[in-house]
């Protein structure tokens, strides 16, 4: 299952962020943000990209039709990356109903901040309204209690573990994610009204 | 009640925290408490307090208790300084 051509062709707007698919142009700095410590700790698979598996990655992933990925802009600079990943088998993202998503925040200035909400957002946002999207599904490691408390704020649940606990799997469905995410939508929405000093 | 004091009232209900806790260099993500959860409690508790409505890039930007002041002098908030 692979495309002709690249398969992120979706750009998108919402709550002070730009997605923009990734390209070849994002690959160093992608790299740069995917080796750095903050964001490396986190990942399920903590080894060094090197410059040729970057590479690898981005030939192989854009014609991928099984999952999308973008570079994530905030006030005109690049602050990250986010993807979604179908979890059925042969069944593209755009028609998937369970989908697992990604985040990371590379700029150090907004890791942790409340802006890292935007993106997943935005991106929930396309594929449960946009796309055939019924279930996110998250794994998550036990100790990296930062994410299970963003991911229970989008209103995700925990429905297990894998791999001896080292791993929590949590869900979210698309009412427990319009119940959880009302305020801070709210605040991530607003429009530049009031004087500024 | 000043707006001094309004205001750590404001971080102490919505943080958890101890009143002497609130000083200016009270840096977001820098206690559990603050984490971006609670963040989200502030801001609420902030706006019903002082009666604003913040800008999203002063809510993302609200990064600690000395920013805090500054972005709501914006707002004709002033702390006497």
């Amino acid at each position: 299952m692979i495309s002709d051509t690249p398969v992120n062709q979706y750009s998108i707007n919402a709550y002070q962020v730009s997605l923009e698919p990734v390209s070849d142009e994002h690959q160093t700095l992608l790299r740069e943000w995917r080796n750095s410590p903050a964001v490396r700790e986190h990942m399920l698979s903590q080894s060094f990209i090197s410059e040729e598996q970057q590479l690898a990655w981005y030939k192989q992933t854009r014609i991928d039709p099984k999952q999308l990925h973008w570079v994530v802009g905030y006030r005109d600079k690049l602050i990250g990356s986010t993807n979604v990943k179908s979890l059925e088998t042969g069944v593209p993202v755009t028609k998937a109903r369970l989908l697992e998503p990604g985040l990371y925040i590379g700029e150090p200035r907004y890791q942790g901040n409340i802006v890292a909400f935007a993106p997943t957002l935005a991106m929930y946002d396309y594929c449960f309204e946009q796309l055939n999207a019924e279930c996110f599904r998250a794994l998550v490691k036990a100790t990296n209690t930062a994410a299970l408390h963003y991911n229970q704020k989008l209103g995700y649940r925990q429905v297990g573990t894998a791999q001896q606990g080292v791993l929590c799997t949590l869900e979210l469905t698309y009412d427990d994610y319009v119940q959880s995410t009302q305020q801070i939508k709210q605040f991530l929405s607003r429009q530049r009204t009031t004087k500024r000093g | 009640m000043d707006n001094q004091q309004k205001l750590i009232d404001a971080f102490t209900q919505a943080l958890g925290i101890e009143a002497n806790a609130v000083t200016d260099e009270l840096t977001y993500n820098t206690i559990p408490q603050w984490d971006s959860t609670a963040h989200m409690v502030l801001v609420a508790e902030l706006e019903n307090t002082f009666d604003v409505m913040l800008d999203t890039d002063d809510i993302i930007d609200m990064s600690s208790v000395a920013q805090a002041k500054l972005i709501l002098q914006k707002y004709d908030v002033n702390f006497g300084q």
